[in-house]
């Protein structure tokens, strides 16, 4: 009968931990993340990953059909990856936005998983000054 | 003008130093004077807070370019509601807003909390200056809303997803809700400096805490409901790190509300009260510094910014300060009483404490994982939805079901006999809808029926409380129901708010459930006369129609909707294209089943060029008992909040006592 608390207590607080530390174990090592990465790393990844840059050139085809097909640039390289796209079209989405999109690559051709393309904030929100 | 609201953030940020250094002067050698000169300035920070923000409030109806801030973020077309709202658009504004609404929340509670002693209090004043401080920097020496410029002729205007009348109650609502929880910190740590560790400290701010927990609650819903009809994808809930980021500190303060139940009735959990706090606190400190430094991406973050390393800074800085402080006062934190059975009121609290912090601290996990992976592997990896989904089934299903336990179960030692009598009615409500919902197909989703066997069971409990309570209170006043039920309810506004609440929980639950686990997406492009169906429901397509309107051009899909041969109604989804800012929104059609619950959500996803639609429709059963638990939680929270004279009198009189023996 120590003045700490009683067992029960640390009992329940114990086991609530181990099951949460046995479960975060589970999804970071087993369940995993998908990787983000830029053009330039995709050599070496053949596994599903997010892929984060700039929309480069005018985007062509038809993202309902065919496919929407763009080409990806590091935000800060020169690396260029062509992407081909099926699903909803953010409205933010243009030239020049910096956009996350999932998938993997087939044949050179970065195939997109429909409906993961994201686009980040434009800089609408806090123009950059000179 | 921008110098007078230059003048008066520098008279704010001087004023709260010197609240801040006057103050804790004056706690620590006792000189009551000097608390009061200390409290003074506190209170005319305020004032100097809200004359900054009626410049930028003036600047921004003037349409006055001069201001930086007025440009970026305004246009000349721009509707004058949004360029008012513009005032939290953007970095500055909003942490103006923080600013004044923290000083606001200062000034109120440090007048009416009186009774968490003065020696406490004179320990809040410094706590509050301290908060206060660091926003006075940010706002005076890093990202100042009165930077000027040579005026241009128009602004750049607002982002069209800031451009909705939700923008004028949904950020304010958060920012009341996020800075509130300054409130229960600060007299958290006064009454540690003071050496105060009674409940003193949480009693003076139950209201507050109350207040706050509820703006930030009902914040969450208007962003979900925001997001719902604005963003357009459906959804109303993505598991973004900024919605992530509002939505751990709520957790960490639900916790705290039923945790201290337990010491006020109990006396014990001081030391886990005074730990959810400051995880709150902390919480809704990071939640502002994910949302401000751009660090993680998410549809709200505003673009990288200099005032990131700074909060980061202040975070540690708080989350040390407080822990060393917990710390060093561990011996007066001891428990008075021991918790007796595992099957009680108290072990019920607990159990649902570890469930809600287990639940904030995976979803905290989540939030940084990119940010920890990059760390430790040079990578960025993100988790998903499934991630988060998850956790929300393996910790909040239990907690649903504790919420219909709580309430039956008996304080200190509950025996396993009277229990069975007492769960025999919602156990039995529960089993029976369960196997209705299976014998009724909707087993298709094992999670969703779950969810609804444990609502039906938690609704029965509580409507089991209030018919008990109510035919008690009949029985000792001879008094008619409704006599009875209003006094049953004003005589324990809490506890009867609270179970309000837990419905409003079990609604939101019930309606998260239909519109995630049961609902129906059908995508078809669509020439004009063609037409598709989803879950019965048959739309066709009748062309387009634009038009332009004020600062933008507006172009719908004309879609008639048909249910059995019967008519419903056209509906009009469609884009705005923004001319100041250059940018397409997506504008969704929604038909609201009133008699159901449910909604049709119509999409444009693409208009395309040869006249033809690619038209998204979703069949979304019961969402709209999402948006009635919003309502119903307010109804809940006003009934827990609501000024109550007897306990007053009784607070008084027990702390007078109290008074006297110290």
């Amino acid at each position: 009968m120590s003045r700490r608390g009683s067992p029960a207590r640390l009992v329940v607080a114990l086991s609530v931990a181990a099951a949460l530390a046995v479960f975060l174990l589970y999804t970071s090592i087993a369940g995993g993340g998908t990787p983000t990465i830029r053009p330039s790393q995709l050599p070496g990844h053949s596994g599903r990953v997010s892929l984060m840059g700039v929309v480069v050139g005018k985007p062509a085809g038809d993202a309902h059909a065919s496919g929407l097909r763009f080409r990806l640039r590091d935000v800060k390289g020169t690396a260029l990856v062509p992407v081909v796209y099926t699903g909803t079209v953010p409205d933010l989405f243009r030239t020049g936005r910096d956009v996350v999109v999932d998938g993997r690559m087939r044949n050179g051709v970065f195939v997109a998983v429909p409906n993961t393309l994201v686009t980040k904030c434009p800089s609408k929100y806090s123009p950059k000054r000179a | 003008m921008a110098d007078l609201g230059r003048a008066a953030l520098v008279t704010s940020f001087l004023l709260l130093v010197y609240a801040l250094v006057a103050g804790s002067l004056a706690a620590w050698k006792g000189r009551r004077r000097l608390a009061e000169s200390a409290q003074n300035a506190l209170i005319g920070s305020f004032g100097a807070t809200v004359v900054a923000s009626a410049v930028l409030l003036a600047a921004l109806a003037r349409h006055d370019f001069s201001f930086q801030y007025v440009a970026d973020h305004t246009s000349r077309e721009l509707p004058l509601g949004y360029t008012l709202t513009a005032f939290w658009g953007g970095q500055e504004g909003s942490l103006l807003l923080w600013l004044l609404v923290l000083s606001g929340y200062s000034v109120a509670a440090v007048l009416t909390a009186r009774r968490a002693g003065r020696e406490v209090l004179a320990w809040v004043v410094p706590t509050l200056g301290l908060v206060g401080t660091f926003f006075a920097v940010l706002l005076v020496f890093v990202a100042s809303p009165f930077a000027t410029q040579a005026a241009v002729a128009d602004g750049a205007g607002l982002n069209p997803s800031l451009q909705n009348p939700y923008m004028a109650i949904h950020p304010p609502m958060l920012y009341l809700g996020y800075v509130g929880l300054t409130v229960p910190f600060a007299f958290a740590m006064g009454a540690l400096l003071a050496r105060r560790t009674d409940e003193r400290w949480i009693v003076a701010t139950r209201r507050w805490t109350l207040a706050a927990w509820a703006f930030l609650g009902l914040g969450q819903l208007l962003g979900a409901h925001w997001a719902y009809v604005e963003i357009g994808w459906g959804g109303y809930y993505a598991w973004d790190p900024v919605e992530n980021a509002a939505l751990m500190p709520w957790l960490a303060a639900t916790a705290f509300l039923h945790s201290v139940m337990i010491q006020e009735k109990r006396g014990m959990l001081k030391v886990w009260n005074v730990l959810l706090v400051v995880l709150a606190f902390c919480l809704s400190l990071f939640g502002t510094f994910l949302t401000r430094s751009g660090i993680i991406q998410s549809i709200h973050s505003f673009t990288q910014s200099s005032i990131g390393p700074w909060f980061l800074g202040f975070i540690c800085l708080i989350t040390a300060g407080s822990l060393g402080l917990v710390f060093a006062r561990l011996p007066l934190l001891r428990s008075k009483t021991r918790l007796e059975s595992l099957v009680s009121r108290e072990a019920t609290f607990l159990y649902n404490n570890l469930l809600l912090v287990a639940l904030a601290l995976t979803i905290l996990w989540g939030v940084i994982y990119p940010i920890l992976s990059e760390a430790v592997t040079g990578e960025a990896a993100s988790v998903s939805k499934p991630y988060y989904n998850f956790f929300l089934h393996t910790f909040g299903l239990p907690l649903l079901l504790l919420m219909g336990i709580g309430p039956l179960v008996a304080w200190r030692r509950a025996s396993l006999r009277a229990l069975g009598r007492t769960f025999l009615w919602p156990l039995g409500a529960a089993v029976g809808t369960g196997i209705g919902l299976l014998a009724a197909g909707a087993g298709s989703s094992r999670i969703g029926v779950i969810a609804y066997t444990f609502s039906v069971f938690v609704l029965a409990s509580i409507v089991l409380e209030f018919v008990r309570g109510t035919s008690a209170r009949k029985a000792l006043g001879g008094v008619g129901w409704p006599a009875a039920f209003s006094s049953l309810v004003a005589r324990n506004r809490r506890r009867y708010g609270g179970y309000v609440v837990h419905a409003a929980v079990v609604l939101l639950a019930i309606g998260v459930a239909g519109s995630s686990a049961y609902q129906t997406v059908r995508e078809a492009r669509l020439q004009p006369g063609g037409s598709m169906t989803v879950a019965g429901d048959r739309l066709v397509f009748r062309g387009f129609q634009t038009r332009t309107e004020g600062n933008h051009r507006a172009i719908r899909a004309l879609v008639d909707v048909y249910r059995g041969g019967h008519y419903l109604g056209r509906y009009r989804p469609g884009k705005n294209q923004y001319f100041a800012e250059d940018q397409v929104s997506n504008e969704v059609a929604i038909r609201h089943d009133l008699l159901t619950g449910g909604d049709l959500f119509l999409i444009a996803d693409q208009v395309n060029s040869n006249g033809s639609i690619d038209l998204k429709a979703l069949q979304k059963p019961l969402v709209n008992l999402i948006w009635l638990a919003g309502l119903v939680f307010l109804g809940g929270s006003l009934i827990a909040l609501w000024p109550d004279a007897r306990e007053e009198r009784r607070l008084a009189e027990r702390y007078a006592d109290a008074a006297v023996r110290i």
